[in-house]
């Protein structure tokens, strides 16, 4: 026993050490770099998110290995979280959906003449976080990943079911609506040829559409273009802080409001970006309320409480670590943004799932080695660069929003060379800016076209496994498990419906 | 807010119907070997079901919610002509190849948005396409059309 766990140990470090060998190769190195930049760039700019930037730089990456590729998007997905909180705290404006939270306090904090610290405690905040995140997904993936080589067609299907519901379980707005997104990124994720038979589904005749409808210009669509369209709809002024940002270094009394706020920020960050659907927004959003509720003097909180900033920010960069598990370890996106990392893998020819880890070594430990890399670069680089950052904010939008369309247009362009893609993204765009205004959210549309196929094949197989029997989902323990849960979401939403409607109608009687 | 839903909720029907019959064009199958069209036939039947349900619930709810106007005090005359804009670039790009049409592109944006001197206009446009070109196109190897004048 104590052999074998020690040869566990010295394989394990092997491993990491493998990683870091990886990691280090010049162009590894180099693309690790560029990643963790364009992030904190793509972060600080309003309007082009992490996955128009990726979807930007991913024809780029067609010559280079699958490895080099994906520390890249990796770079780019945790630089954004590092670079979302500059704007926050200096303008009020979130460069990144798992921002705003770090809005409320992080820009009192400036007014109050300590937008220093709320950097320097978001970007410290941020390495804790990103480590923290990277050992776990050291520790998760590679058993998650052996458990689920015994996984088939049902234990998929009742996964990606319990993901789906998940998506629409925390959806901000209506969980009604939210469900017709997902039913119609489903639809929406059929059109093409079909898996099996090899027919054509709603093509409509349009060859272009026989792969179905992109990914990218799908996902550039929905959030960057429509994004822009919000935009331009107002008046596209806004205040910069003018203020000179200096002490970045937090002092002793920050470290001991904030440490704690740390610690909880990275668990529940890691936990929700594991979970289907969670990623860094939500994150942000739980861990700033329960930082709130446990804090000994809530009120100070919207007010410039610095636990307001380092929780959240925690928060963020441990979910864009934890949402990185499902993926390599099961195959499944658990979010947007890991569904461009999907789609990378797959325009790579790997093929994301438990066997992932064992077929490519170098690609998982040089990920993670780089992720401790890009971890170690933001936080050199980003605490000196606060101040070209807030240069670029002075650039108004009016001259950088054209120059994001254009990035948007060539990404779109440059993954098939069609200018097909470009009206399915303009039309898309004008989809997602029109569902902004009636309350749907784009996260459920966009889960359930990565799902949907998969989602296909696993009801088919377990189908014509079992003969036709719907039984078969429900007599494997796992699947029946996860749709045991499933069930059970599905009515914890339902009872508190029908509570208030029979309130409603008692109060009616009297 | 009401009449967005029951706006909405239209649209989802009409669409699982159009699903519906198109699944069932394509055959979904037996439970024993589901067809083609057996996931999207289930999909747009619950689809169709929720979306009746979502336009009853916006019928009969009595409480007002404010929702923003959709066009009424909004730029959308900027937003209309930068979709305009937008397909043109998207139709033309090929026939006049990356260069032109992405010059021609950036000069209207900044013109719709800055109006500022046309000289600035013009400078940042051939710039912007300028620069983004060598990137893309020399640096990052990625394919542009080339047009009708070769360039």
């Amino acid at each position: 026993m104590v052999c074998s766990g020690f040869e566990g140990k010295v394989g394990f470090l092997d491993n990491i050490l493998y990683g870091f060998q990886v990691t280090f190769q010049p162009i590894n190195f180099l693309f690790c770099g560029i990643g963790v930049f364009v992030g904190s760039l793509v972060g600080v700019l309003p309007g082009i998110g992490p996955a128009g930037a990726m979807a930007l730089l991913l024809p780029a990456t067609y010559k280079f290995s699958p490895t080099s590729t994906i520390i890249l998007l990796a770079g780019i997905y945790y630089g954004v979280q590092y670079g979302g909180s500059t704007t926050s705290i200096l303008i009020n404006i979130p460069g990144e959906a798992s921002s705003v939270i770090t809005c409320i306090d992080g820009y009192q904090m400036a007014r109050q003449g300590r937008a220093g610290p709320a950097l320097g405690i978001a970007a410290i905040g941020s390495f804790i976080a990103g480590t923290i995140a990277n050992i776990g997904l050291m520790f998760v993936a590679v058993p998650l990943s052996k458990a689920a080589l015994s996984f088939g067609p049902p234990e998929y299907f009742a996964l990606m079911c319990t993901g789906l519901l998940i998506v629409t379980y925390l959806a901000q707005g209506s969980i009604l609506k939210a469900i017709i997104m997902a039913l119609a990124g489903i639809i929406l994720g059929s059109i093409g040829l079909d898996a099996i038979t090899g027919l054509p589904r709603f093509t409509f005749g349009i060859d272009e559409l026989t792969d179905g409808v992109g990914i990218i210009p799908l996902v550039m669509g929905l959030f960057g273009i429509s994004e822009i369209l919000q935009n331009l709809e107002e008046s596209l002024e806004r205040e910069v802080f003018k203020a000179h940002v200096k002490n970045l270094w937090p002092s002793l009394k920050d470290w001991i409001e904030a440490k704690w706020a740390i610690v909880r920020g990275s668990l529940i960050g890691f936990v929700l970006g594991i979970l289907p659907g969670g990623g860094a927004v939500i994150a942000t959003f739980v861990s700033y309320a329960v930082e709130k509720k446990v804090a000994k003097h809530p009120e100070r909180f919207g007010k410039g409480a610095i636990e307001g900033v380092a929780s959240p920010e925690s928060a963020n960069n441990a979910a864009a670590g934890g949402s990185l598990i499902p993926l390599l370890s099961l195959g499944i996106p658990p979010n947007p943004i890991m569904a461009i990392f999907f789609s990378a893998l797959i325009i790579h020819g790997i093929q994301p799932g438990p066997l992932l880890i064992k077929q490519h070594p170098d690609l998982f430990w040089g990920l993670v080695a780089s992720l401790y890399l890009g971890n170690f670069l933001l936080l050199i680089l980003n605490l000196p660069l606060i101040g070209i950052w807030v240069k670029l904010l002075k650039i108004p939008y009016k001259l950088l929003f054209p120059l994001i369309l254009l990035f948007c247009l060539i990404g779109a362009y440059t993954l098939n060379n069609l200018s097909f893609d470009l009206y399915v993204m303009i039309f898309f765009g004008v989809m997602g800016w029109i569902m902004r205004k009636f309350g749907y959210e784009a996260a459920p549309l966009i889960m359930a076209y990565i799902l949907g196929p998969m989602l296909e094949n696993a009801l088919r197989q377990s189908l014509l496994i079992s003969g036709g029997s719907f039984l078969i989902f429900i007599t494997r323990p796992i699947s029946g498990i996860a749709l045991g849960f499933t069930f059970l979401l599905l009515l914890s939403n339902i009872f508190p419906y029908i509570k208030k409607r029979r309130e409603e109608y008692e109060k009616f009687e009297e | 807010m009401k009449v967005y839903d029951q706006g909405g909720s239209l649209f989802w029907v009409l669409l699982s119907i159009a699903v519906f019959f198109g699944s069932l064009r394509l055959g979904i199958g037996t439970l024993r070997n589901p067809g083609t069209g057996f996931l999207t036939f289930g999909a747009s039947g619950i689809l169709g079901i929720l979306s009746l349900v979502l336009f009853v619930q916006a019928t009969l709810r009595k409480k007002v919610v404010k929702r923003e106007p959709l066009f009424a005090g909004k730029l959308w005359q900027r937003i209309l002509l930068v979709l305009i804009v937008l397909t043109v670039y998207s139709w033309i790009m090929p026939t006049l190849g990356y260069l032109i049409s992405t010059f021609v592109l950036m000069t209207l944006l900044f013109w719709v948005l800055e109006r500022k001197k046309i000289w600035f206009v013009l400078s940042s446009s051939f710039l912007t396409t300028l620069i983004t070109y060598l990137v893309f196109s020399k640096w990052l190897n990625c394919q542009f059309p080339n047009g009708l004048f070769g360039f």
